[in-house]
């Protein structure tokens, strides 16, 4: 391959690199004259673009064209890895993929980059919830402000708690059910060892669990993360499992699932908007919830919260440390025909659910009273026998 | 803000917690003339109940116990966990494998591609096939969405084609594939002759061709003793007639079952296809001359209320 202007196009990097200048003013007494110069710049640029031609003419040994479209695509790498860097150096700025594949963490929290991804940004002053007046710190264009030094306050305390969650073995559940969240929620919980969820919320996941996810399969695993075989049938048994913590990028749409939460004691983390209810969320973070990059970050740092939580949890476990609460009533593979008719906690759990529903009542129990009171007066009561 | 409009605003919304609440004097449904579903957060002014979330964590009391040594050290060190992370979407292997396609095409995006037309012909599982594998209520968009990136991974360049995509495809396939069934080529055996079998209604043939001179024997007869139609006798050999072949074969033919017609019409089917085991090349010929189809037509069975197939009883007012 020859280049022509090569040199010329990319003067500025060959010819700092390969420059004669210093060597010739080194040997040379006299002053230049304008035109001497540019004919010794040309002459120069002459001898680069001989230079390089030398050099990209060695490495062609097969210089036939590639017939095959692998071969072509295999030379196109190829020169794409030389090429490839040439051009113009551009100075660090926003690409957006390192949001998702690199995200910030709790200590690149900056006010500038909550500005960058637009937190700050509420919705129409009209609209909004006076309840959040004191996460307001201003009005734009009729527009309301978030004053991002509480956004950064509330984001690194909702870091924390994701942290100490997930350093207690806790399920953090991520939620973002609009457009263009779902890659962020999948990398957080990917990054946290948690749960992610980026389709609608079923209601009644957590309040009629047995019967939505009742099908859904859970593993034992010990503290190591390693999973423990054989309690599959134990398994069978157990009560459905429920999120310890839910993080909520979009709250607005979310409110079955917050409601469900509400009532089952799991407190929740939530993207509060100008015009969201903060009550709804346990620990409301004050940022702009329409804005992607903006749920990228603060997904993104929730988790990397989570992932050095994971990472503190299994240093402990290294050393032999435990620090969750184990599970009741597992009973060892071999042990389980002893004890299958005992296993106190999960009865005692029944019992307890059993007493709260009232219209549940044992049925043989009125007729077997009825028998008796009949078998005493010498009448027979006459069965009806489904 | 100005403190005043702050308190007044302030004062607004704590004004209907200590009085009743306003009534909403027109319904926003009543009024509402779009023929999109609206989402809650912009029909409801209010939600319909209103609610607390969650006390905060206290962490001090809920420390885990520091495990010593003992007995059932196992026991005390299991928990309980999802064994996907998609569990709390109610399809959790669906969503692991939506996303896990959406990861392998976005790694494979830039890999040369061919026009859909050109790839590889696959039978794809139908929704109906995948939810009983999977065991789960999965919704058919969401179905056809994922069914969409599996489609654009298969055209990916067949000579480029990563390892890994392929097995992420098998998933996603039916069990037989279109080509996976191929009958047996026919067989010209020592003698010359090629067998070929049609049917037509309830008639059978089997015609046996051989290269000669245009001789033909039905049942032991000649063409013009067994057809006494002259239509019956063209159809029968309507294949060598259409390729203009009639003087270079020789056709012996038993059929049986039906009637005349049909007999002729299985013997059309049972010749053609032996001719095509002589020349496979002629296929297009006699799929134009309509030698090719098995006429699936049969006599329609009589039902019940009626009195025939299609019959009915003649119609009463009353």
């Amino acid at each position: 391959m020859i280049i022509r202007g090569a040199a010329a196009r990319q003067c500025r990097h060959a010819v700092s690199r390969n420059s004669f200048r210093p060597l010739r003013r080194s040997l040379s007494s006299e002053v230049n004259t304008a035109d001497s110069s540019t004919q010794d710049n040309i002459k120069q640029l002459q001898s680069l673009e001989a230079q390089l031609n030398a050099q990209l003419a060695r490495p062609a040994p097969s210089a036939r064209v590639p017939n095959t479209i692998a071969e072509q695509y295999h030379q196109y790498k190829q020169q794409q890895k030389i090429f490839g860097k040439l051009g113009t150096h551009i100075t660090p700025h926003y690409r957006p993929h390192t949001l998702l594949n690199h995200p910030p963490s709790p200590a690149d929290v900056t006010l500038e980059l909550l500005l960058a991804s637009e937190a700050h940004q509420g919705h129409a002053t009209s609209i909004w919830n006076p309840a959040n007046a004191r996460y307001i710190h201003g009005i734009r264009q009729g527009v309301h402000i978030i004053s991002l030094e509480v956004t950064a306050a509330h984001l690194r305390r909702a870091a924390k708690i994701v942290q100490e969650v997930s350093r207690r073995a806790g399920m953090v559940l991520f939620v973002g059910t609009r457009d263009g969240q779902d890659r962020a929620v999948i990398r957080a919980a990917e990054l946290a060892k948690g749960y992610h969820l980026f389709e609608r919320w079923i209601p009644g996941s957590i309040t009629n669990g047995q019967q939505i996810l009742g099908r859904c399969r859970t593993k034992v695993v010990n503290e190591k993360d390693e999973t423990v075989p054989g309690f599959e049938e134990q398994l069978d048994e157990r009560p459905v499992l429920r999120p310890d913590l839910v993080v909520c990028l979009n709250p607005l749409e979310n409110y079955v699932l917050l409601h469900e939460c509400a009532l089952n004691n799991i407190p929740t983390i939530g993207v509060i908007d100008t015009n969201a209810d903060p009550t709804w969320v346990t620990y409301p973070i004050p940022a702009n919830d329409d804005s992607i990059r903006c749920i990228q970050v603060i997904a993104g740092v929730l988790g990397r919260a989570g992932e050095a939580g994971q990472k503190m949890r299994l240093d402990a476990a290294a050393k032999g440390e435990i620090t969750y609460t184990p599970a009741k009533g597992l009973v060892m593979p071999g042990e389980e025909e002893d004890s299958k008719k005992t296993c106190p906690a999960v009865d005692a759990e029944i019992q307890e659910n059993l007493l709260e529903d009232e219209g549940l009542e044992d049925a043989g129990e009125p007729s077997a009273k009825l028998d008796e009171a009949a078998s005493l007066e010498g009448n027979e009561r006459i069965k009806v026998v489904s | 803000m100005a403190q005043r409009d702050l308190s007044r605003c302030l004062l607004r919304a704590i004004a209907p917690i200590s009085r009743t609440p306003r009534p909403i004097f027109a319904s926003p449904v009543a009024r509402c003339l779009s023929t999109t579903t609206p989402r809650p957060a912009e029909l409801l002014e209010e939600p319909q109940e209103r609610f607390k979330a969650a006390e905060p964590f206290d962490f001090a009391k809920e420390d885990g116990p520091r495990s010593g040594g003992g007995g059932k050290r196992l026991l005390r060190t299991l928990r309980i966990v999802p064994a996907s992370p998609s569990y709390f979407s109610a399809k959790p292997t669906f969503t692991d494998d939506f996303v896990r396609l959406s990861a392998l095409l976005r790694t494979v995006a830039t890999l040369p591609m061919v026009a859909p037309i050109d790839a590889p012909k696959v039978a794809w599982k139908t929704i109906d096939q995948y939810r009983i594998m999977t065991n789960e209520p999965v919704r058919t968009q969401r179905f056809h969405k994922m069914m969409h990136i599996v489609r654009r991974l298969n055209c990916i360049h067949p000579s480029l084609m990563p390892e890994e995509v392929l097995q992420a495809m098998q998933r996603f396939k039916k069990d037989s594939q279109p080509g996976d069934i191929v009958p047996n080529p026919g067989v010209i055996d020592e003698l010359g002759r090629a067998k070929g079998v049609g049917r037509r209604k309830t008639s059978s043939a089997v015609a046996w061709v051989v290269e000669g001179e245009g001789e033909v024997l039905v049942n032991g007869k000649s063409l013009t003793q067994f057809f006494g139609r002259l239509h019956d006798r063209e159809s029968a050999v309507w294949a060598l007639k259409a390729t203009q072949r009639l003087d270079k074969y020789n056709v012996f033919a038993l059929t049986q079952g039906g009637g005349v017609t049909g007999q002729a019409e299985a013997l059309t089917l049972a010749v053609a296809k032996a001719l095509l085991v002589h020349e496979p090349a002629l296929k297009p010929a006699l799929r134009r001359a309509g030698c090719v189809t098995r006429d699936m037509r049969k006599v329609e069975r009589k039902k019940a209320g009626h009195v025939k197939a299609r019959k009915m009883p003649t119609w009463v007012k009353r």
